[in-house]
């Protein structure tokens, strides 16, 4: 194949990563006769999700904290072979498996002198995320997490109306296996890792308004109360898929069942669709819809009025079953995604865009077919635990309280439809019921000192009941424009953190080294890592930036071209950790450069031999444009602090043009 | 031909007639003098390696890991604190299918530290994937390097093989050794020729993420090539013996006069020598004792071990390490080989002795045979000091 890319796109990086850019830029300069060892770390996994890989070198990753050993042992082993001059190698690794984890190894690599490019893609710390399991509500329904897509529009919480709004999904992250927590509140549970923050209510003493903060779930704790969704408005019908329908003088067709099929949702066929969940199903091999609703049920009389209604198509009955032999139909409700067999029957993410009067149709329609009344509160039974997952988040939109999922045994033998069971059969039920209505005119600070968000009409404030690990898990996160959450089965979660590590910068915000009435986020300047290599008296050390694709080229040709050990610090913004807006990469990229916070340099056998000058702009350009330093904005302390870090750069490594005389 | 070596020195032979491209260590005592020696030939120029003295175990066996993958043969050793060290990128080697030979010396897990002699390091890496042998005396420890390359390169097994050998015991112990010439052994090891490796020529990827779609099929072929080395390592003992002269069976167990017998011991390493001479001196007073020696422990040879005990009344296995809270680990394997079994010993009792160096002395073997009798001991330390249990226990 004429594919000469050596890192190709189709990888799985967000969209304004640095590091996907300069991993690339890096590559190229170095050319096809390289090997490269990877640490573990973001470039690793968006790259090369087996079977895909990204890689058109010889690449190979073994642990978090060990390229720069094994590059030793490949560079060894060239060495040996009598290749090494023909085949450059590089290390490379985020800034946490270069200076923290892996900072040791590396140090062995540059005492003894190999002949390896070590490159560090700094994006400043470290990621996190939220289990694969989880189901997000967004305008096109409620997809798997999974299923959501760099575009999609999911709903969030507005932080200041706390309001329900609608953001554009920006990025989707694989951060691979990890422990998962279950957190579980009355109405809701959510797997997620352990730090990963979640909207709790802070409650701030007698006479003061409370508020809310974001807490990561380890430092949740029982009793705290998180945020839920427990209505929303609006929706609109849904287009049903349009399908060819089968006509009399088709190839072998010399008879058909004549039916109407509707265009769009409403009531009536939502309803249908509600007791087609519960008691139908198409009978495979045939062309054929068919419901378990023996004499007497009282869904059977409303199924054969609604199947008139609508479809007013030809139906066969006997004492315990409904018969519709239309093709038709068979195809109609195949498109709708409803699920076929017992156990595998769900709720689709469509219903969750519907309006209420029609999402309140389809749990009738449920049921009638499976449901039973328990005093106050409603009973569904179902074999299907992924339908009562969902109809409990649908339940959740209507605000209704719902518990939590029950199982129970039949027993073999036990009648089912008149029929025995051949075996143990397990099913799941829920209860819900409405909610009553609070006086709030006549306890007003008594209900809202129990729900902050009593008053509103989408979100509630629930009190959690238990965390427990659920083990290791594959987890995903998800990155939302502006407010930078999203509803995850039914909580309101923050899309993401980033932890600190020994290169992120004085001041950020971090989950690890968060904000707050006595912090200021990260409390020391970043490790100096270049002068930390160059200690080492090795031959060459850069610092580059994906913001300046020509000179970092430039500075891997000049460090391939150098025998023995070579150090280069590339600055690798991450939209996911910096909270920037991804078209915004370039400028966040240069303007670190510019206002002095990142230096670019170069040092060949100890002496600096070039720097990026700069006329250089006050820090706060930075640091506004990205949601890590929000909080140093209007903190004039924290501010001089960063600009003395700057003012110390550009005094250093003289960074500042001089006024040019004229020539 | 024959020398009396040390068997440090004996093991550096070999790996020097393996001819590795790569050779790389952090010291550790009691794997020291096998790397000192190691340094000095190549420093001599006898041995052309690349020699890479590295800052830690961790960084050791991540070099050799990538030696490996470049296509060359590569070697390392390490013991205890510095085995554990490895672990996690000993399960990375198995896991890439990287072929490699490690010895470890064998010595005691800290805390309390203590440098001497019993198997825990190794037996506590036993679920890594790769293939460990067991040595009894230096001529073992030297030849298993032989096959230990010879069953790690082979296209059908591409498994790292860790060669165990108890420290200070063997790796101090002087011994006549017989060292195969360089023709014999470059015929039974060729030169290594990679299935895969990192070149240019011909780019591709290793290590990559395997989510829940792929990584439990890595696991089961990781186990299904171990079950098969079951019957390729005796295949391998035949072509060891065809081209060198040496039988070691289907070196996976060795049986000592376990035919007649009626109490046998299991055991694994150095105290094997031992207990060869309990057993004899036990013979000739009219006892049928014997003794079963496990060579490879990775994969467990149950069915070998299975025929060979499934008509001895009575069985005592001695373990040189423990399983916390568990049954001793070799004695758990020697149960599970017969569980659901139609035939069994009418006892299999279990005895842990020698941790941290503690002397296994002739008196200490005749001391379990004693203890083997029609009823079964579960669980029980030997040459346990009372005073100082008392010490601790106040009893």
């Amino acid at each position: 194949m004429e594919n000469k890319a050596l890192f190709r796109p189709g990888h799985t990086a967000c969209a304004g990563c640095g590091q996907a850019i300069a991993a690339r830029i890096v590559i190229e300069a170095a050319g096809p006769n390289t090997i490269v060892v990877n640490n573990t770390g973001c470039l690793e996994v968006f790259s090369t999700v087996y079977p895909e890989t990204a890689w058109g070198v010889p690449w190979i990753h073994s642990l978090f904290e060990n390229a720069a050993a094994v590059a030793s042992g490949v560079e060894a082993a060239l060495k040996y072979l009598g290749k090494k001059d023909a085949i450059n190698v590089i290390a490379q690794g985020g800034d946490g498996s270069t200076a923290d984890i892996g900072l040791q190894a590396l140090s062995g690599m540059l005492e003894r002198a190999h002949d390896v490019l070590y490159c560090c893609y700094d994006n400043e710390g470290y990621m996190n995320c939220l289990s694969t399991s989880s189901l997000i509500l967004t305008k096109q329904g409620l997809k798997k997490i999974t299923e959501v897509q760099v575009g999609d529009e999911v709903y969030a919480f507005n932080q200041n109306t706390h309001q329900l709004t609608i953001k554009k999904c920006s990025g989707v992250f694989d951060n691979g296996k990890r422990e998962v927590f279950e957190l579980t509140t009355r109405h809701h549970s959510i797997k997620a890792t352990a730090n990963h923050p979640f909207l709790v209510l802070k409650r701030n003493g007698r006479g003061r308004q409370n508020s809310l903060v974001w807490k990561v779930l380890e430092s949740i704790e029982s009793g705290d109360r998180v945020v839920t969704l427990k209505s929303m408005n609006g929706g609109a019908p849904f287009k049903f898929p349009e399908i060819e329908k089968v006509k009399k003088g088709d190839y072998k067709v010399n008879r058909i069942n004549e039916i109407n099929l509707p265009r769009e949702s409403e009531p009536d066929s939502m309803k249908y669709l509600g007791i087609f969940v519960g008691d139908g199903w198409r009978r495979s091999g045939r062309n054929e819809i068919d419901f378990a609703l023996p004499v007497g049920k009282k869904a059977r009389n409303v199924l054969v009025d609604l199947h008139k209604k609508i479809f007013a198509s030809r139906i066969s009955l006997d004492k315990d079953y409904i018969y519709i032999n239309s093709v038709n139909l068979a195809n109609f409700i195949d498109t709708l995604g409803l699920g076929q067999g017992a156990k595998n029957k769900t709720v689709p993410g469509w219903i969750f865009t519907l309006p209420r009067e029609q999402k309140e149709a389809f749990v009738e329609g449920l049921m009638l077919a499976d449901g039973y009344d328990c005093g106050e509160s409603k009973r569904y039974v179902s074999a299907s635990s992924e339908l009562l997952k969902r109809l409990r988040l649908l339940l959740q939109t209507l605000n209704y309280r719902v518990g939590k999922i029950n199982t129970q045994v039949k027993k073999k033998g036990s009648l089912c439809v008149s029929r025995e069971l051949l075996a143990d059969s397990k099913y799941g039920y829920i209860c819900f019921s409405r909610k009553r209505g609070y006086d709030i005119d006549r306890y007003p600070s008594q209900y809202r000192y129990q729900d902050f968000l009593i008053e509103n009409k989408f979100f509630q404030t629930e009190e959690v009941v238990s965390i427990k690990s659920k083990g290791i898990e594959p987890t995903l996160d998800l990155k939302v424009e502006d407010e930078h959450n999203f509803i995850a089965d039914g909580i309101v979660v923050h899309n993401t953190g980033v932890q600190r590590s020994g290169l992120t910068p004085f001041g950020t915000n971090t989950t690890t080294s968060p904000a707050g009435a006595q912090s200021s986020g990260n409390i020391r300047p970043k490790k100096p890592m270049p002068e930390i290599a160059l200690a080492h008296g090795i031959p060459y050390v850069a610092v580059a930036s994906a913001g300046f694709a020509q000179d970092l080229q430039r500075k891997v040709k000049k460090a391939i071209s150098i025998k023995g050990p070579k150090y280069i610090q590339v600055h690798v913004p991450c939209p996911l950790g910096w909270r920037y807006e991804t078209g915004q990469l370039l400028e966040v990229a240069r303007l670190a450069v510019e206002t002095g916070l990142y230096p670019l340099f170069e040092y060949e056998n100890g002496q600096l031999v070039s720097r990026r000058q700069i006329t250089p702009k006050p820090v706060e350009e930075y640091l506004k444009i990205q949601a890590r330093f929000r909080h140093i904005l209007n903190n004039p302390e924290e501010l001089q602090k960063i600009q003395a870090i700057a003012d110390a750069n550009i005094a250093r490594y003289g960074l500042k043009i001089e006024s040019q005389k004229e020539v | 031909m024959r020398e009396f070596l040390e068997g440090s020195r004996a093991v550096a032979e070999a790996v020097k007639l393996c001819r590795p491209g790569v050779i790389s260590a952090y010291p550790i005592t009691p794997q020291t003098h096998i790397v000192e020696e190691l340094a000095q030939m190549v420093a001599d120029g006898g041995l052309n390696s690349q020699f890479v003295n590295v800052e830690s175990e961790h960084s050791a066996a991540s070099v050799v890991l990538g030696a490996s993958a470049a296509g060359v043969r590569a070697y390392t050793a390490t013991s205890s604190q510095g085995l554990l060290y490895m672990a996690e990128v000993i399960f990375n080697i198995a896991g890439m299918r990287l072929p490699l030979v490690l010895t470890c010396a064998n010595r005691a897990i800290s805390a309390p530290i203590n440098i001497w002699n019993d198997q825990q390091d190794s037996i506590s890496l036993r679920d890594a994937g790769w293939i460990q042998l067991y040595a009894e005396n230096n001529q073992e420890a030297a030849d298993f390097h032989f096959l230990g390359y010879r069953l790690s390169e082979d296209k059908s097994m591409m498994l790292p093989v860790m060669v165990c050998m108890d420290g200070f015991i063997l790796t101090h112990g002087m011994e006549a050794v017989d060292l195969p010439r360089q023709e014999e052994v470059d015929k039974f090891l060729p030169a290594y020729s990679p299935l895969y490796k990192l070149d240019p020529a011909e780019p591709l990827s290793m290590g990559l993420l395997a989510g829940p779609d792929y990584y439990l099929e890595t696991r089961f072929s990781l186990q299904e090539t171990l079950r098969e080395a079951l019957d390729f390592i005796p295949k391998v003992s035949a072509e060891f013996r065809d081209c060198i002269g040496r039988d070691y069976n289907d070196c996976l167990i060795e049986e000592y006069r376990t035919k007649d017998a009626d109490k046998v011991i299991v055991a694994m390493g150095s105290v094997c020598g031992t207990i060869k001479e309990v057993v004899d001196a036990l013979r000739q007073k009219g006892r049928k004792a014997g003794l079963l020696k496990i060579i490879c422990f990775r994969p467990f040879p149950y069915a070998k071990v299975y025929e060979a005990l499934k008509n001895v009344p009575q069985v005592a296995v001695l373990d040189k390490s423990v399983s916390l809270g568990a049954y001793a680990p070799i004695a758990a394997e020697i149960r599970a080989a017969f569980s659901g079994k139609k035939k069994s010993p009418k006892v299999i009792s279990s005895f842990v002795a020698g941790l941290g160096g503690r002397d296994i002395t002739a008196d200490s073997v005749k001391e379990v045979f004693r203890k083997l009798t029609a009823k079964e001991v579960n669980f029980a330390f030997i040459d346990l000091k009372p005073e100082l249990l008392k010490e601790e226990y106040g009893e």
